[in-house]
């Protein structure tokens, strides 16, 4: 009974109900919007990583620490048997890190300096532009970041330097041969690639390597040695901790998104109750009960909600799938600002976040119409038939 | 047809807070209304005519006295027992018709019967026979908006007769009419009276209704003052 004459009311209502349900579909759609957008970044993020960086996972020397430059000088040797079998199999690709300083343009800058096998297909880097290059002394592959920093350009030529196995400082002249123009931000800034077999002849480690890099799908292998071996997981786990460091703020635009929907409708519920008192009257004294009359501004409300949901589909639906398609162009190059962020940004909408969102909005729906309605339990019969409300 | 009590009343005090102080609004009032009366709360205004139909109606509590309505005492009753009693066997006529505005004149009056729990084939049925009787059957789909005076007016009035009630109260049911459409809302309660056997008590200070009434009682300063019985109205349906 009570949910008939609720939808009689809403329907009734026709443009106060459109209104009302247009602010909240609103308020539903940039809530999935901005979730969905929040996840795509990460997603992409993360997915970016993967591709040009992790592939399948690695093997590391156990002196490697990413973080730590000083353990470059150790973090070397040739890769045990069967990590080599993988290399030699194509299906991995070592890599061999050491610090250097650079001069571009008479500066000095400190780099790191990374030899990689540039007929590679595991990881997606343009690395076959260091092919070829015999008249080159070293063929250098950098990001547009970093040609940036630098005001390095496509055959432009630079010192290098670097300390060779036998701590003996050398220097000869690189040569940048490609820019990259890489979204993972981690292999352009501070990055100089080199041929590998030129950085182990350059560093006096020959068949040496500081990390191998194998592609998806590969098992892990034993007899490793001393090597460490890092999985996807380990090697995501830095993303996922940012990613975590980030829930709150992200929490926080969730809940400042919430709080204006939920705002909408307790406004509007507060100006129904005291715009429709003498209906409130009107209803008691025909002769429905309080809890009932309150019971039926609340479903009004909730199926304010439904309503918005079904409308946050059919108005604001095609705009989602649209962004969902085709991702949003972000006008600013976020790599620079040490952010793996897409240039074309694609939100992705998940059963999760959808059916999470529709619940959420809809409790707080239902708890913002309860709450100005209870005003209506204490209202006398005869103040409401007057039109008169509590304040 | 006026036998057993519909409305019992005895020493009936209200007192409203104001300020720091009370208003008393009815005082040591006693009163007996049988089944079927024709009955007109009459006096000026302030003289406690709309809070003496309140308090029948169970919108309101009294402050002293007893109020027994169609055997039930509304002075030990809940808020729900009453709400309960006035959806099955009272009926409420208002000056300012109170329709509800986003229904049509169908929707409007179908409402009693949904609240009473009426199914749909039988609720179809006994709205189409009230707005009959208030002969708005060609305007049943209209919204109040569109309706003029008198025709919220019957709306109303079919609105408080369409689930039969024992007792239909009505605060000022003409104040808002023009002298044709009052006498003839006046005529089809006469007539609702008459084949229904409903008990209707009015509260007016409208010469035009008092044309009609069967019982006239006369209140001021929250006293009645006078209980005149009158045997041949000067109008009649």
């Amino acid at each position: 009974m009570l949910f008939k004459i609720a939808l009689k009311n809403l329907l009734g209502a026709r443009l106060r109900t459109f209104l009302n349900v247009l602010v909240t579909a609103f308020s539903f759609f940039l809530i999935l919007f901005m979730s969905a957008m929040y996840n795509g970044m990460l997603q992409h993020a993360k997915q970016v990583t993967m591709d040009t960086e992790i592939g399948g996972g690695a093997y590391w020397h156990p002196e490697y620490d990413p973080l730590d430059p000083m353990t470059f000088e150790d973090a070397h040797s040739a890769p045990p048997t069967v990590v080599q079998a993988l290399v030699d199999e194509k299906k991995a690709f070592p890599v061999l890190v050491s610090q250097a300083s650079i001069y571009p343009g008479g500066r000095i800058m400190p780099a790191i300096m990374k030899g990689i096998l540039p007929g590679q297909n595991i990881v997606n880097m343009p690395t076959d532009a260091l092919s070829g290059h015999e008249d080159i002394a070293i063929p250098v592959l950098i990001g547009k970041g970093m040609a940036s920093d630098t005001k390095l350009e496509v055959g432009d030529a630079f010192t290098i330097r670097w300390l060779d196995a036998d701590r003996t400082y050398d220097a000869d002249e690189g040569t940048v041969v490609h820019i990259m123009d890489i979204e993972n931000f981690k292999l352009d800034m501070g990055h100089i690639w080199i041929p590998l077999n030129k950085a182990q002849t350059m560093l006096a480690m020959e068949g040496e390597a500081t990390y191998v890099t194998y592609e998806k799908g590969l098992p892990t292998v034993q007899d490793k040695g001393d090597w460490l071996s890092r999985d996807i997981n380990y090697l995501v786990q830095d993303m996922e901790a940012i990613i975590e460091a980030d829930k709150p703020g992200a929490q926080v635009m969730y809940m400042i998104i919430l709080a204006l929907a939920a705002m909408g409708i307790f406004n509007a519920q507060v100006l129904s109750i005291f715009r429709r008192g003498r209906e409130i009257g009107t209803l008691m004294a025909i002769g429905m009960t309080r809890p009932r009359v309150v019971g039926l501004f609340t479903l009004e409300g909730g199926l304010n909600a439904v309503l918005s949901a079904a409308a946050t589909f059919i108005f604001f639906g095609p705009i989602l799938w649209y962004f969902g398609a085709y991702g949003i162009p972000l006008p600013i190059d976020y790599s620079e600002m040490g952010m793996i962020v897409a240039k074309r940004l694609i939100p992705v909408y998940t059963i999760g976040l959808v059916a999470s969102t529709t619940t959420l909005v809809s409790i707080i729906v239902l708890i913002v119409s309860y709450i100005p309605s209870r005003r209506i339990a204490r209202m006398k019969p005869t103040d409401a038939l007057r039109g008169k409300v509590l304040a | 047809m006026e036998n057993t009590a519909v409305i019992t009343i005895n020493a009936l005090t209200k007192r409203f807070p104001v300020g720091g102080d009370f208003f008393t609004a009815l005082k040591d009032v006693d009163l007996t209304l049988g089944t079927g009366e024709f009955t007109g709360l009459v006096g000026p205004s302030g003289s406690g005519k709309t809070t003496l139909l309140n308090i029948i109606g169970g919108l309101d509590s009294p402050s002293e006295g007893q109020v027994s309505v169609l055997g039930q005492s509304l002075n030990d009753t809940s808020h729900k027992e009453r709400a309960l009693l006035r959806r099955k066997h009272m009926g409420f006529i208002f000056q300012s018709y109170n329709l509800l505005p986003v229904y049509t004149v169908f929707e409007n009056v179908e409402l009693p019967l949904i609240l009473n729990k009426i199914g749909p084939g039988e609720r179809d049925k006994r709205v189409a026979q009230a707005i009959d009787w208030v002969g708005l059957s060609d305007k049943r789909d209209s919204r109040p908006a569109m309706l003029s005076g008198g025709e919220c007016q019957r709306t109303a009035i079919a609105r408080a007769i369409v689930h039969q009630p024992d007792l239909v109260l009505a605060d000022e049911p003409t104040a808002n009419l023009d002298a044709e459409n009052s006498h003839h809302i006046m005529k089809i309660l006469v007539q609702l009276n008459e084949e229904l056997s409903t008990s209707f008590i009015f509260a007016t200070h409208d010469e035009k209704i008092m044309a009609y009434l069967r019982r006239i009682i006369h209140l001021d300063d929250g006293q009645i003052t006078k209980d005149e019985k009158i045997e041949n109205p000067k109008a009649s349906a």
